[in-house]
Formats: C-alpha cells, structure tokens, sequence
C-alpha cells in the first residue's frame, strides 16, 4: 500500500448512514444507565451501591465498566462487594420488593458506609416493583436515596445525570450561605471518562491556585459533607457537552446558583488558562492575580515542553490526526492537537450519543477557533464497525482513540495510537490525567517515543 | 437424563440436577443430602454481585468465536464485558499458535424504552441481516437478556423466519439471567444451542480427534500443553469455545471422544454428543495436577485405542516431571517446617475444580481445611464420593461469589493460604497468605499455567512462590477499611443472613 497525498480539504459535518437501526452496533463506546449510575456511585467515596437488579448486572457492569476504565477494579464496595437482590423468575412473578426489603436491611446492618445508594435496573423497571416505597421505610436509619435506572433508559451518561438529580433531590435541602471561592465540578464522568479521578484532582489544584476551592462528590473523603455544600457554592462549573447539564440546571433553579459550562476538560496550557480566565472574571477575581498565575504556569510548562520539543519534532510534527471519543474528550484533543501542537486535524468522532440539541454547540467548538489550513471531519457514531471503517478512510500519523482502535492504523497504516477514551483496556490509569497546564506534555511523554531514536 | 433437542432450550441447573449454591457443612452431608434429592436453595437476605447466564461469562466466550457473528438481544450494558475484544485476547502473540483471523465482531440490538413497549423482533431480524452484510458470518449467535425474556421476544420466530435468506447458521442461545441462580445453566443454554443447530450429522470419522471444551480459566499455555501431550498419543484436540472456527463446531460429532478440562462446564455437552452422536466422554478427572493427568491421559488410550501410547507418554513425562514435583513438596516441607508442621490451603473452587484441584493440593503436600465451591449439583457426586474416600471428610461452603461469606470463611478457617478468583472484592487484603488461583486466557505466559504436567510445576511453583513474600497483602489489610461491620466476623455463621426456611 503507497502513501497517500493529501492535498487538503475543508472539513464538514458527516450523517451517519442511513440506517433503519442506527443503534445496532458493534461495541458501543458506554455501558447502561444502571451502570453509570453504579459507577457514579462507586466513585462516591463512602457510598455503598446497592442494586436492585439481575444476577449479573453488577459483575457486567465490573468487567465492562471499571475494567474497561483503564483496568480499574471499584474499589471497597465494587465487583463482588456490591450487594445485589440478584432478581430471578420468581421475583419476575411475585415482585421483587420484599426481596429489597430485606437486602437493604442486612446491608445497613453488615456494610460501613456513610450513605447507601440503591439503583434499580431493567427487572424491577419492568415487573413494576414500587422502589420508593420500600426506601422510604429505611430513611430514618441512614442516607439512602434511589436512582432509578434500568439497562433500556439510556447509556451511561444518562446514568451519571440521574444519579446527580437523585442526590440532589435526595439529600440537598437549603442553601445556608454563599461561599464567594465554592465551586461545584460536574461532568467528568467517572469511568467514562477513564481518567476521571486525574482530572479532578487536576481541576481542583488548578482552581486553588487562584484562591477558588473546588466541591466535588467524586473522589472526596468526606463525599457527606461535600454534598452538603453543594448548594452554597458561587458557581457551577460543567465540564461535559450534556452530562452534568441537567444537575447544573437544576441547581440553578432552586438555589440560583449560576453556571459555566466549558463542554470539555482542560488539556494543556491554553485550555487551562481559559479556564482560570473564565472562572476569575465570574467570581471577580483580580485579574492581575490570575494573569501571574497562568504566566508562571505557562513559563513553567513551556520550558519543561523544551525538553521534549526535538524529540517532538522528529516523531510526529504536523501530524494529521484523529480523535474518538466522548464529546467532551474529543473536544480536549481537538482542540490541543490542532491548536497547539500543530497536529492537522482530520476526523473526529464522538462516540457518547450526546441529544441532538447539542450536536451544533459540539461541532462548532471542533471546527471553529482552530489553528491551521485543517478542520476535522466530524461524525456522532458509536458503531465500532463504521468507526473503523471510516478512519481506514483517512492518512492518520496519530489517532487518540479508545483501545477499540489499538489496531486500526488509518489508511497508510502507520497512526500512532494511544488511548484517551473509554473503553480503555490497555494500560493502567490510577489518578493520572491529560488535564491542566502539565497535560499536555504528560500526553506527549506517552505518545511520541517509538519513531525519535538518535542520529 | 435425556437431552430434548426439540426444546428451544435446556432445563435449568435446578430442574436437571438439583443445583444449589448455598451450602454450609461437611462434604459427606452435602453427597447425602445430594443422594436423597434433598438439595435445597434458600433465600439470601444478604446478596452480593455474582453473575449471570449471560454474564459469566458468554458474552465473552461467544464473541471469540472466529468467523461467527455474537449478537446480544439486551440493553447495551449486557454486552459492555465483550468491548476487551479486540484488544485483549490480542496480547497473546503469534509464537503461541495463535489463529490468524483474530478479528473478532459483535452486535447489540441496544434495547431500548420504546423496543420493550412495542417489541424488538424487528430490531432483532435487522440485526441478523447487518452481521450477515458486514461479515458474510458462517455462525450467528444470538444470546438473550433478561429485558428479551420479560417482554416475551420471540427469538425462535425470527430464526425461523430470517435464517432461509441467511447463509450462517443462527444459533439462538437462552441465557436469560432471570431463569436460574446456577450460572452453570447458562453454559448449558450455550451447549444446547450449539447441539441443536450447529453441530452436524458426521460426514466421516475422526479416530485422532478430541473434542476439548474448556474455560477462559485455563490459559494459552494449558492449551499447548493439552496439544503436545495428545500429539504425543498420535491425537488432536479439538478446541472450543473459545477461539474457535465454526468448522470446529461442526465437526464435535466426528470426534473419538469428548474429554473434560472443567467437567461441571462440559457435563451437557458431552452427554449430548454421546445421545446424538454416539460420541463417548468421560467426566472425570481433569488434567489438573499429575497423578489427574496420568488418568486424563489413560482414559483417553483406553476410549482411542491407544492404551499402549498411553502408558508410554506417562512414563516418560513422569520421569522429566516427578522429580520437579518432588522438589516442590520439599519446598513445601520446608515452609510447613516453620509453620507447625502443616499448610493450610483454601481454595474458591468450581465444582469442577472441586475435585480436580484438591487431590492436586494433597500432591504438594498441603492441606485443605475447607472448600469452598461456586454451585454443587449431583452431576459429578460418584467423584466427590470418590474424593472423601481418598482425602477423607472436609467443610465445604457453596456459594457463587458471595464475597462477605466468603470474607468470613476465610477469617474463621484462617488459612495460610487463601486462593481466589479474579475480581473478589477485597479478598487479597489478608494477614497470611493469598494469591489467585488462576489466570485468564489472555496471560500467555508459562508462569500462568495451570493444566497437564507442566501446569502443575508451573502451579505448584506458582503456589511455593506466594509463601515467599506478602507484604502487598498485609500492607492493603493495614492501610485500607474493610467493608463490612466487624460484628459480622464476631458471630460464628457465614451463612447469617440465610434464611433458613426454603
């Protein structure tokens, strides 16, 4: 196979084809709502999940949920831990909610854990088991709310947006005070977003270093009282096209608590420092004190970016790339390969079946305010069988992908893969991450090495 | 017992042999309880994760299958194990014997709100047609879920109608999770569906070919091993699921015999091909340690003519091997030497591992004090007879993945050793001794095997080695919380929450 010129073409929005079940699909890149909502709720130290559902649901949910989130078991109360009514024929005949009943009672009774979190999924949805009631009898024992999921009620993310309205719903009563540097993160998906806990960590030391402290549920010691504060915080910070929307939205409404939405994590220093910009100009704060910050930042990042910048050069300069992932990652690598890299974009594709009203808003943060001759071609398609095909369509020196796309190589065959995007089956990510101003030569550490031998 | 193929599927585990999964007591109650047909499920107040039909994991297995087509009539979580596809089994690399075609394909329907209203027969009859468009397939499977079962989808209607247009042969598989606690079921729901569309009447015998079904437990390195050994004997192994052509499938009813790798995952299909096909098996032993293996192979000569070969390869691999085991008993010696003069192993067994892996323990010269076992049925009661009498009377505790029993069991035994299965909650957080007790298919190295004489050195050694050093697991117990409340551990019973009437 010879090499293809490529000229150089503007980019556009591509239809999915035709089809009569366009949801029929070789491995989609999410789980279910019920597992959404159960690894939402993993990630919420302290929590204990409790499913109300199938046999099987949970373990499902372990292997192609917290494994495919770069092999990352649930941690104290995941995989065989969770409790689970494990639902069979005769519960499918007689109701499931005695069998709750006394599931949640043993669990209270034998497992630590500061709040108790009970997701239903397809057999309780479908046999009708009335599960508010059966909580209801259990509210003056502990914090315990339900979300309630089934597997056909949407994808993961739907799950992580019904898990944040049943906690807010559950357990926000009042706004006590406003807290002038408190803010609320929303939308990094924990294992959607494989890097999920790095990018917390990210965003909240990124924040402090202009006085503004982060509140998030996930990953917190003390997920309690962070729930508490949710309603005192100055602002609501979204960093997902539609995951976290609707919290942020609600959140507005009852303690008018106003909202940003960035629609994507901060990957590298101008990201960043957009963010710190943003953020500082809402909660009025000096802007002389933010600018220091990014400049001693920036000066930092960029002198480390030095180091690596000969090395760059030799492996993958000017590199045309694709990006597949959830919307908001593809936006990050977007957007940081083109604009400061100085990769040529050439496909992007988002793989989380965002709403149709926020297809627009994706698309134009992909295509407009990039750098050079370059936009990518951009599709919404979840079909591992038509993304292949669609990227074996192009010249990729580089494609930040999922390890679904570990072996796809573009139409020259030689892209250099690494995976960004769930599902991630092929390295280990603990608390690493892309994000904040060290993101990105974090990410060219792990990309660039194979083809920059010495002379 | 008789299989009916006419049926759209198995009975379940229950109905056929009397399965249960909750047990508590000595071995020799639970084979008389088993004898009298008194094996009874109870209720569990306190549940945790375990499995499925669909999810223990068929949706795995089945995508592996080379040049078919796995369809999961489900909601998009029910295949999220299968997404490791394309990447996983990839590590294994070529110089293992690795088939080419490796380029693994699925689908899901994606159930949704509206198909569990209206019905997704249609979805389902698309689906169908879009593998056999993309991959002109020479299998489809289609494996259904909980949600197809509740909503009453009629999965035989759309093979009948679809597959007179298809060229694959469509293999509908019942594996819906509510119909049984036993995830065994679920294998038999795979099986049944295989004998009654798949494998074919036999075009000419195969005198040399063994038909090998075995787990994602059992690694790469156990298959060459099976394949050496057996290539000895002037024999081939027929390999499947996993991996596995279509072809392979087909051609189970040419085979000279079926034999066991887990006996308790292929009891159904090897009593089906011998009431097909006439297609002799044997259930017992596996080949997992050696005096199991000098059987396996025995048993083999004996059903292929070949006694004398036989004989001759395990004399041979007895004389290269033997003396490697010795040096791992006396390892063993002398870890027991500094600790009272005894080693205590606690398995996580299957049932089939039940009665393999134990007698294998007693070669290393350890000791179980207690078993612990997935599902117990009386399919395989003559060999846990057979095995009291040889090992004499121990506690057995049966339970499928029931991580707090299970966490309890551990402390009250306090073995030296504790074995478990991948993905068991905290089980590695211990104060003594705790390792896996196996790999995946995926591990390629020889470290990891665990079948025929070199599986056993490679799993004895393996087992010497976790003596050596467990300050990973001592340091996670010192520095981690450990889920449950200690009052649990305090009270005398794993089985607390049971409820003992039925």
């Amino acid at each position: 196979m010879g090499l293809t010129i490529v000229t150089g073409r503007e980019g556009a929005l591509k239809a999915a084809p035709a089809s009569e079940f366009p949801e029929i699909a070789e491995s989609p890149r999410f789980t279910c709502a019920l597992g959404g909502a159960y690894g939402a709720a993993l990630a919420t130290f302290g929590a204990v999940p409790i499913l109300h559902s199938g046999l099987g649901c949970g373990m499902a949910n372990a292997h192609g949920m917290t494994y495919a989130a770069g092999l990352n078991s649930g941690g104290t109360a995941g995989t065989t831990t969770t409790p689970c009514s494990g639902l069979i024929e005769e519960h499918v005949v007689f109701g499931g909610e005695d069998k709750l009943r006394r599931l949640i009672d043993s669990t209270l009774k034998v497992m630590k854990g500061e709040l108790f979190v009970v997701i239903s999924g397809c057999v309780p949805a479908l046999i009708g088991d009335d599960v508010d009631s059966v909580i209801a009898e259990f509210k003056d024992r502990a914090p315990i709310v339900h979300v309630k999921t089934s597997g056909f009620v949407g994808n993961s993310l739907v799950g992580y947006n019904l898990y944040l309205d049943a906690i807010i719903d559950g357990f926000l009563s009042e706004k006590k005070e406003t807290a002038k540097k408190l803010v609320n993160i929303f939308g990094i998906v924990p294992n959607q977003s494989p890097y999920w806990k790095g990018e917390l960590r990210e965003i909240e030391s990124l924040l402090a270093k202009i006085g503004v402290k982060a509140n998030a549920i996930f990953a917190n010691f003390e997920p309690l009282g962070a729930i508490a504060s949710v309603p005192n915080a100055a602002l609501n910070l979204v960093f997902h096209p539609w995951a976290g929307v609707a919290a942020a939205q609600k959140l507005e409404e009852r303690f008018g608590t106003p909202f940003i939405n960035f629609e994507h994590v901060p990957v590298g220093p101008q990201q960043s420092a957009d963010v710190l910009r943003t953020v500082g100009r809402k909660l009025k704060i000096p802007n002389a004190k933010v600018e220091k910050v990014i400049g001693a930042e920036e000066k930092n990042v960029y002198r480390y970016m030095e180091f690596l910048a000969e090395m760059f050069m030799i492996s993958m300069p000017h590199a045309f790339f694709g990006v597949v992932g959830d919307s908001a990652a593809t936006i990050s690598y977007t957007r940081f390969g083109a604009n400061e890299l100085g990769w040529n974009p050439e496909i992007s594709v988002i793989t989380d079946d965002p709403p149709e009203e926020t297809h627009a808003s994706i698309v134009a943060r992909l295509t407009q305010n990039i750098q050079g001759a370059f936009r990518p071609q951009v599709f919404f398609d979840y079909d591992s069988y038509r993304i292949r095909e669609r990227l074996n369509e192009h010249t990729l020196q580089v494609l930040l992908a999922s390890s679904l796309e570990k072996y796809v190589r573009g139409r020259d065959g030689e892209a250099f893969h690494l995976s960004v995007a769930y599902p991630i089956y092929d390295r280990v990510i603990v608390d690493r991450s892309y994000a904040g101003f060290r993101g990105g030569v974090a990410l060219l550490e792990d990309i660039s090495h194979s083809f920059a031998g010495p002379l | 017992m008789t299989i009916n193929l006419n049926d759209i599927t198995c009975p379940t585990r229950e109905q056929r042999a009397n399965g249960i999964n909750t047990f508590n007591g000595k071995a020799s109650e639970l084979v008389e309880l088993a004898k009298k047909k008194e094996l009874k499920n109870c209720e569990r107040d306190f549940q945790q994760n375990s499995g499925c039909l669909l999810n223990f994991y068929l949706t795995v297995r089945v995508a592996t299958i080379r040049d078919s087509v796995m369809i999961v009539h489900a909601p998009v979580g029910c295949s999220a194990p299968s997404a490791l596809y394309r990447e996983v089994f990839r590590r294994l690399y070529q110089g293992l014997g690795l088939q080419e075609n490796f380029d693994f394909h699925w689908l899901t329907t994606n159930i949704g709100e509206k198909d569990v209203i209206y019905g997704a027969g249609d979805k389902l009859r698309f689906a169908i047609r879009e593998a056999e468009r993309r991959h002109s397939p020479e299998a489809i499977f289609i494996l259904t879920s909980c949600a197809s079962g509740i909503i009453g989808e009629d999965i035989e209607g759309v093979v009948s109608e679809t597959q007179g247009e298809i060229g694959a042969t469509i293999v509908p598989i019942h594996c819906e999770g509510i119909r049984s606690r036993i995830i065994q079921t679920g294998y038999d729901a795979f099986w049944h569906g295989l004998l009654k569309y798949l494998v074919k009447p036999p075009q000419k015998k195969q005198k040399d070919l063994i038909n090998v079904a075995s787990m994602l437990s059992y690694t790469w390195q156990d298959r060459q091993e099976i394949i050496r050994l057996l290539g000895k004997m002037g024999l081939r192994a027929n390999f499947i699921p996993e991996f596995a052509s279509v072809q392979n499938f087909r051609e189970m009813s040419e085979a000279a015999l079926t034999a066991p790798v887990c006996p308790t995952y292929t009891d159904y299909l090897s009593r089906g091909l011998e009431q097909e096909y006439g297609i002799p098996f044997f259930l017992h032993p596996a080949p997992v340690g050696i005096a199991n293996t000098d059987e396996w192979l025995r048993v083999i000569g004996e059903h292929t003519g070949k006694q004398k070969e036989a004989e001759k390869l395990v004399k041979e691999e007895r004389a290269y091997w033997v003396p490697k085991m010795e040096e791992i008993r006396r390892g063993f010696d002398e870890v027991k030497a500094q600790n009272n003069g005894q080693f205590h192993i606690m398995g996580s067994l299957g049932q089939g591992r039940l009665v393999t892996q134990t007698p294998f323990f007693h070669e290393l010269g350890v000791t179980t004090p207690v078993a612990l076992c997935q599902d117990f049925d009386d399919l395989l009661l003559e060999d846990v007879e057979l095995l009291l009498k040889r090992i004499g009377d121990f506690d057995i505790v049966v339970n499928t993945f029931q991580a707090a029993e299970v966490a309890h069991t551990a402390r009250k035994y306090d073995p030296d050793m504790v074995l478990s299965c991948p993905f068991q909650g905290s089980a590695y957080k211990r104060e003594k001794g705790m390792t896996r007790i196996h790999a995946l298919r995926g591990d390629g190295r020889k470290w990891s095997a665990q079948a025929g004489y070199a599986g056993a050195i490679a799993c004895g050694s393996f087992l010497l080695q976790a003596t050596r050093n467990r300050s990973f697991q001592n340091v996670m117990l010192a520095k981690t919380e450990d889920p449950y409340q200690e009052w649990f551990f305090q009270q005398p019973d794993p089985y607390y929450f049971h409820r003992k009437e039925a």
